[in-house]
C-alpha cells in the first residue's frame, strides 16, 4: 500500500546508511516507468468498468464487445522528448515546483538594524505525493505535521509580551518535499544569495531547526506517543530535548509522552531536515514524528493516506508540545513563568476545522475558515506539489499560486500580524508601509493591511534557471551535492484526460448493415420499375 | 454507431422511397411538389399535436394505456388531415381540369389521379421515416452502438429502422386506397385506411413488453404487406374497370 521506495528520497540523506528500511512495506512502483497509462476510478466508475467486463464474459453476442477508449495526450510522449532536460528546452512540459511560505512571529523590525536575534525555525511540509497525481491527500505525512504547525502558530499568537523573547520565532512550510526536497533545498540556497524572498533572516542566526513531520498516528491506547529525531549532539539540540521534556511535564494531563529517538537509527528519518544537514552538516536540528525506527504509517506517499488515517487528537497533542516547547525555547529560561506556559492551549476547533479543509472534499477548500481568506480555485484539496509556471519570484502572480499556499499565506500573515493603529480599507494595490502585507486580497472584503513579516519563496529544483521565458536546466555542479543527485522532475503538458466505456459492434456487422441497406433499395427500385411496365403494358393491352 | 452502419441504416429505412421517388416521381415537377406539400403538413400535424400533449408530457408511465391514448388521438388527428388533404386536392382536381377543358388539353387520367395519391402518401411515409429514425441516426454517429433491454438481439437503430421501413410503406400505400375509396365512394377502403393506421399504431405498443419486438416487427410487416396487397388489388380493378368504360366509351 505504500508504492514509494523502503527509504524514500534515500539519494538525498546525509548519512551513508541509505539500506536503512524506514518504510520497509514500500514496493517502489510508484518510480518505475510504464509505458500505459493507469486509471484510478472511482467507486461508481469502477462498478461500472465490472459489470462491463462481465458482460463481455457472459455476452452470447459474438459481434459486440464492451471497450474501454482513453483520451489522454501527453505533450512529451507526441514530441518525442522523453526526458526532462529536452522537453523543457521544447517548452512541452514544466518543472515541478511551488511556493512555499514563511511567516515570523512576532513580525521582524526592520526599522533598528542592530536586532538580529538568533532564530529558532519551525518547519512543515505542505505536500505528498502518490502513484495517482490528483489523489495525494497526504493526511499523515505531511499535512499533520503542517496542521500541527499552524494550530501551534495560533496558540502562540495570543500570548503577551512576544517582543521581549531572546530568540525569534520563524515558521516555513515548504512544498515539493516529496520530490527531491525542492522546498528546502530552493529556500537555503535563497539564503545564500540573501535574496528578496527570505530578506529579514540571515543564515548564520539560524539556531536551531525543529521539523514537524508526520505526527498524526502518534496516538496510541489513549496517550500520544511522538519521538523526537536529533541530528548533532550540540548544545542548542540538548536544549530542544530539554524544552520538549518541559513541555511535556506541563502538559502532564493530556497523557503525551515525547522521547527521543532510537539511538541505533541510523540518522534522521527522511525530511526537510536532510537537506539542511547535507548543505551544512553542523545544523542543530530535531524532527519530531510519531514513530520510532520505522514508519508507522502504512500508507505513506499513497491516495490511501486520508483522513482515517489519523487523529485529531494526536494532531492536537502534537500542537501544544511544539507551540510550548518554542516559547520555552524562545524565552530562553528567561523569567519564565509556569502561568505563562499552561496559558498556551491548542484550539482544537481549528485543528479539526484544518482537517475538515485540507483533507477531506466536504468541505474542503470551501470551508469557512479557508474561505475567509482567500477564493479556492477548487474544493477537493489535492496536495501534489504541482507545476511552476512563469518566472519564480517572492512577489508571484496569485494566480499561478495554487490554493494552499495562498492559504497558508494567508493564514500566518493574519495570525503573526499586528494589526495597525489605523486599519484603512482596501489594498488592493498593496501596502504602502514596508514591513506590511495585505491580508485576505481575495475576499469581498478586499483586504487589508497589516504589520506582518510573511513571504513566498518559490520552491523549484536548484538545478533549473529560469531565463527569459525558457528554463534551463544547469549542468551538476560540486558545490551542490543534493543538484548532483536531483532528477529535475518535470510534468509533461497535457490537455483532457478522459476514459470511456462503451459497446461496439462487429466491423463486418456493419458492413452487412450497409451491404442490406443497398440491396433494399436495389431490389425496391427493380420491383417498381417492373410495376410500372407491368401496369403500362397492361393499359396499352386493349 | 459507424457512418457505414449508419448509411446502412438509413438506405434500410429511406431507400425504397428514394427508389419510388426517382422511378415514379422526380420526372413530374407536380409530384415533386405533391410529396413536398404532403411531408409538410405531416409535420405540421406532429407540431399541432405535440402543443395539445405537451401539457401532459413527458408520460413518467409503466403502464400502456396512456401511450394507448396518445397514440389514438394522434392518428384520430392524422386521419381526420387525411380527409382534409383529400377535400383540397379535389378542389385541386377540379381546378385542373377545368383549365385543361379550357386549353383543349386531356383531363386527369386514372393513373395521374394515383400517382398524386402515391406521391402524397409516400409524403407521409418519408416524413415519418425523417422523424421516426433520421433523427435519431443524426446524432449517434460515433464508434459504439447500442442496444435497448427490452429488444436485446438487435441494435436500436436497426429497430428503428426497419419499423419505419414498414410505416412508409404503410403510410404510401394508404393514401392510395384513402383516395380511392373518397373518390368512389367506397366505404371499405375509407374504413380499412384509418383501421389499418390504428393497427399498425397499437402494434408498437407492443414493444413495451420484453422481447416485444419480435412479435410487433412480423405483425406491422403483416399489416404493410396486407396494404400493399389490398392496393394492388384496388389498382388493378380500377384500372380494369377503365379500361372497360373506355373500350365501352370509344
Amino acid at each position: 500500500f505504500s508504492p514509494t521506495q523502503k527509504f524514500p528520497q534515500a539519494e538525498f540523506s546525509p548519512y551513508q546508511n541509505t539500506n536503512y528500511e524506514w518504510n520497509p512495506i514500500g514496493s517502489g512502483i510508484m518510480w518505475n516507468a510504464y509505458n500505459f497509462p493507469v486509471f484510478l476510478l472511482s467507486e461508481s466508475s469502477t462498478l461500472t468498468l465490472q459489470e462491463a467486463a462481465t458482460k463481455n464474459e457472459k455476452s452470447k453476442k459474438a459481434y459486440t464487445a464492451d471497450v474501454a477508449e482513453f483520451d489522454l495526450v501527453m505533450q512529451t510522449t507526441k514530441a518525442g522528448t522523453h526526458d526532462s532536460e529536452s522537453c523543457l528546452k521544447e517548452r512541452t512540459c514544466l518543472p515541478l515546483g511551488g511556493y512555499s511560505v514563511w511567516s515570523s512571529l512576532p513580525p521582524i523590525n526592520f526599522s533598528s538594524p542592530d536586532q538580529s536575534k538568533p532564530v529558532i525555525l519551525t518547519v512543515a511540509s505542505m505536500d505528498s505525493a502518490s502513484f495517482f497525481r490528483d489523489k495525494s491527500l497526504g493526511a499523515d505525512s505531511p499535512i499533520s505535521g503542517l496542521i500541527s504547525l499552524l494550530a501551534a502558530v495560533d496558540a502562540l499568537s495570543h500570548v503577551d509580551g512576544l517582543d521581549d523573547l531572546t530568540k525569534q520565532l520563524v515558521f516555513i512550510v515548504f512544498t515539493g518535499e516529496a520530490w527531491g526536497y525542492l522546498g528546502s533545498r530552493r529556500f537555503l540556497h535563497e539564503l545564500d544569495l540573501q535574496s528578496d524572498a527570505v530578506s529579514g533572516l540571515n543564515k548564520s542566526s539560524i539556531e536551531m531547526v525543529i521539523e514537524i513531520g508526520s505526527i498524526g498516528k502518534g496516538l496510541n491506547q489513549g496517550v500520544n506517543e511522538f519521538y523526537a529525531h536529533t541530528a548533532g549532539a550540540t548544545s542548542a539540540t540538548n536544549d530542544t530535548l530539554d524544552a520538549l521534556k518541559r513541555a511535556q511535564d506541563s502538559l502532564k494531563s493530556e497523557h503525551i509522552i515525547s522521547s527521543t529517538a532510537n539511538a541505533s537509527n541510523p540518522g534522521i528519518p527522511p525530511s526537510s531536515l536532510m537537506a539542511f544537514l547535507r548543505k551544512n552538516s553542523l545544523t542543530s536540528g530535531v524532527v519530531l514524528e510519531d514513530f520510532n525506527s520505522v514508519f508507522s504509517n502504512k500508507f505513506y506517499h499513497s491516495h490511501l493516506d486520508d483522513m482515517s488515517n489519523i487523529n485529531s487528537s494526536a494532531i492536537v497533542a502534537a500542537a501544544s508540545l511544539v507551540a510550548r516547547t518554542l516559547y520555552i525555547l524562545a524565552s530562553d529560561n528567561k523569567n519564565l513563568s509556569s502561568s505563562a506556559l499552561t496559558a498556551i492551549n491548542v484550539n482544537v476547533s481549528l485543528v479539526q476545522a484544518l482537517m475538515g479543509c485540507l483533507l477531506d472534499c466536504d468541505p474542503g477548500l470551501s470551508c469557512e475558515l479557508v474561505k475567509n481568506y482567500i477564493s479556492p480555485t477548487n474544493t477537493c484539496p489535492s496536495h501534489y506539489v504541482g507545476v511552476i509556471q512563469d518566472e519564480p519570484s517572492s512577489t508571484p502572480y496569485l494566480g499561478y499560486v495554487d490554493d494552499v499556499s495562498r492559504f497558508l499565506w494567508n493564514f500566518l500573515a493574519d495570525r503573526t500580524s499586528v494589526p495597525r493603529e489605523n486599519s484603512s480599507s482596501t489594498c488592493a494595490k498593496g501596502c504602502r508601509n514596508k514591513g506590511e502585507v495585505c491580508v485576505r486580497a481575495e475576499t469581498d472584503g478586499k483586504g487589508v493591511c497589516v504589520i506582518s513579516t510573511t513571504r513566498y519563496v518559490p520552491a523549484y529544483s536548484t538545478r533549473l534557471k529560469f531565463d527569459s521565458g525558457d528554463w534551463i536546466v544547469l549542468p551538476p555542479n560540486s558545490s551542490d551535492p543534493m543538484g548532483m543527485v536531483d532528477p529535475v522532475w518535470t510534468e509533461s503538458n497535457w490537455n483532457a484526460i478522459g476514459l470511456r466505456v462503451y459497446e461496439v459492434q462487429n466491423a463486418t456487422y456493419d458492413r452487412l448493415v450497409l451491404l442490406g441497406g443497398i440491396a433494399l433499395t436495389v431490389l425496391a427500385y427493380l420491383a417498381i420499375v417492373f410495376t410500372q411496365a407491368f401496369i403500362t403494358k397492361a393499359l396499352k393491352r386493349d | 454507431m459507424t457512418i457505414a452502419a449508419g448509411i446502412g441504416y438509413a438506405l434500410i429505412a429511406l431507400g425504397p422511397s428514394l427508389s419510388l421517388f426517382i422511378s415514379a416521381i422526380s420526372k413530374k415537377p407536380f409530384l415533386i411538389l405533391t410529396v413536398l406539400s404532403s411531408t409538410l403538413l405531416w409535420l405540421i400535424s406532429l407540431i399541432v399535436l405535440s402543443a395539445l400533449w405537451r401539457v401532459f408530457l413527458p408520460l413518467n408511465s409503466t403502464t400502456w394505456w396512456p401511450y394507448g391514448l396518445l397514440l389514438f388521438t394522434s392518428i384520430a388527428f392524422q386521419e381526420g388531415l387525411r380527409l382534409l388533404f383529400w377535400k383540397v386536392y379535389k378542389r385541386l382536381e377540379d381546378l385542373l381540369d377545368a383549365f385543361a377543358d379550357k386549353v383543349s388539353k386531356p383531363r386527369l387520367f386514372l393513373t395521374d389521379k394515383m400517382q398524386i395519391s402515391l406521391a402524397g402518401g409516400l409524403g407521409h411515409g418519408v416524413a415519418h421515416a425523417v422523424f421516426f429514425c433520421l433523427s435519431l441516426l443524426t446524432p449517434a454517429f460515433g464508434p459504439a452502438t447500442y442496444f435497448v433491454d427490452r429488444c436485446s438481439q438487435i441494435p436500436f437503430f436497426l429497430v428503428s429502422a426497419i419499423i419505419a421501413l414498414a410505416f412508409v410503406m404503410i403510410h404510401t400505400f394508404s393514401m392510395v386506397i384513402a383516395f380511392n375509396g373518397y373518390a368512389e365512394g367506397n366505404k371499405v377502403d375509407q374504413i380499412f385506411v384509418p383501421s389499418v393506421h390504428f393497427a399498425a399504431g397499437l402494434v408498437t405498443l407492443v414493444n413495451f413488453a420484453s422481447g416485444g419486438c419480435i412479435v410487433s416487427i412480423p405483425l406491422l410487416y403483416f399489416i404493410a404487406i396486407l396494404t400493399l396487397l389490398h392496393c394492388g388489388k384496388m389498382v388493378w380493378r380500377r384500372l380494369a374497370e377503365n379500361r372497360s368504360t373506355q373500350g365501352t366509351q370509344e
